[in-house]
């Protein structure tokens, strides 16, 4: 049996028992290559649900928004959606009775852009499959196949968790993990240029954010009540949307997650000016590790967050 | 952190300094201040993160 089938089963099971009242889970999208997250809460919905690569939402986001409502939400996690439960947990911002995890292995993502380019328009989704090196979709105007390491969402070719970290059901099989010892590679590149080319670089890139916010509202880990973006009184950032500002915005954005960010790349994926965004974060994590020998936050359960706790033997490079 | 991240999006090492002085540890505050105002008048004036740079 399927991922997708065995997926509608745990899900009816799950809403039948009345174990949940709410899964989420990601739905086929309007076009062939995107998927959206659908809230399915009868078990006649759950013909909605869908899996394959084209799964790239954190669903783990929208935990936050149900964690004062009465009853139980179950969610669909990828691994990297799997360190944001965890995170979650570890912040108390969910508990953990509430909610019921379904894991599923997954083998990387695909840039939907990058497919939708390729494939005829207005042609639909029949299979996806997923063939170590590369994933082959099947659609109703012919089969195409798609080599992951040109084809795959940035972030998924330095996968660290493949596997869900934390799952109540887990459906489909566990995937091998890899190490990569260049997941930083584009950070130590950038780092070692001078610190002209560096402000030169960034401004660049500053420079484009129309400070939608898109990369905030996505974040799983910016949980906080009133943003400091938003707040008015004081106004900590100016809503002026100019070089300066945009600086401002986007070092305090990546600093508020420090400790806490789990590099699912979220924030990266969703920014319309493609702003790399996860290099920012990357460097945290990055610095993290060679500073206070942290693993990623949410690779598992209850690791403290290194800049929210004090050790003896913590660097003190500013005494 | 923070200064590590700075310098990673091009403030020029030393635009940012942080120190940690005890209330009763008057030498090292004035010093430091030394160290720092010497530092930043090499540095010349911020280029980065200015209001008049639009």
């Amino acid at each position: 049996m399927d991922v997708i089938q065995q997926l509608r089963e745990q899900a009816k099971k799950l809403l039948e028992e009345k174990k949940v009242d709410l899964v989420i889970g990601f739905g086929q999208g309007t076009e062939l290559a995107r998927t959206t997250p659908v809230f399915i809460d009868s078990p006649e919905g759950v013909s909605a649900l869908t899996w394959g690569p084209f799964c790239a939402n954190n669903l783990a986001k929208y935990l936050t928004d149900y964690k004062n409502a009465e009853g139980n939400v179950a969610v669909v996690v990828k691994g990297c959606d799997a360190r944001s439960v965890i995170r979650l947990l570890d912040d108390n911002q969910i508990s953990r009775d509430k909610v019921v995890v379904i894991g599923v292995p997954c083998p990387g993502q695909l840039e939907w852009q990058k497919v939708a380019a390729e494939v005829k328009p207005g042609a639909s989704l029949k299979e996806t499959a997923d063939n170590g090196e590369s994933f082959s979709v099947k659609t109703d105007a012919g089969d195409y196949s798609f080599n992951k390491k040109d084809y795959m969402l940035h972030r998924c070719l330095v996968c660290e968790n493949p596997n869900p970290v934390i799952a109540d059901i887990t459906i489909g099989k566990e995937l091998p993990v890899k190490t990569y010892e260049e997941r930083f590679a584009e950070v130590s590149e950038l780092e070692q240029k001078s610190t002209e080319d560096k402000s030169a670089y960034w401004d660049k890139q500053f420079s484009r954010c129309l400070r939608c916010y898109a990369c905030r509202n996505v974040c799983s880990v910016c949980t906080c009540q009133i943003c400091v973006f938003d707040q008015m009184l004081p106004m900590w950032v100016s809503k002026r949307t100019n070089l300066s500002e945009n600086t401002m915005f986007h070092i305090t954005r990546a600093f508020h997650v420090a400790g806490r960010c789990v590099d699912c790349g979220e924030c990266d994926r969703v920014c319309p000016m493609d702003i790399p965004l996860r290099k920012l974060n990357q460097k945290i994590h990055k610095d993290l590790g060679d500073l206070f020998d942290s693993p990623t936050p949410g690779s598992k359960p209850g690791i403290p967050s290194a800049l929210g706790e004090f050790s003896p033997g913590d660097p003190e490079e500013f005494m | 952190m923070l200064k590590r991240l700075l310098e990673y999006v091009g403030f020029e090492p030393g635009r940012f300094q942080a120190r940690w002085i005890s209330g009763s540890e008057g030498a090292k505050f004035t010093t430091t201040i030394k160290d720092m105002t010497e530092k930043i008048k090499s540095l010349g004036p911020n280029k980065k993160m200015r209001d008049d740079i639009v």
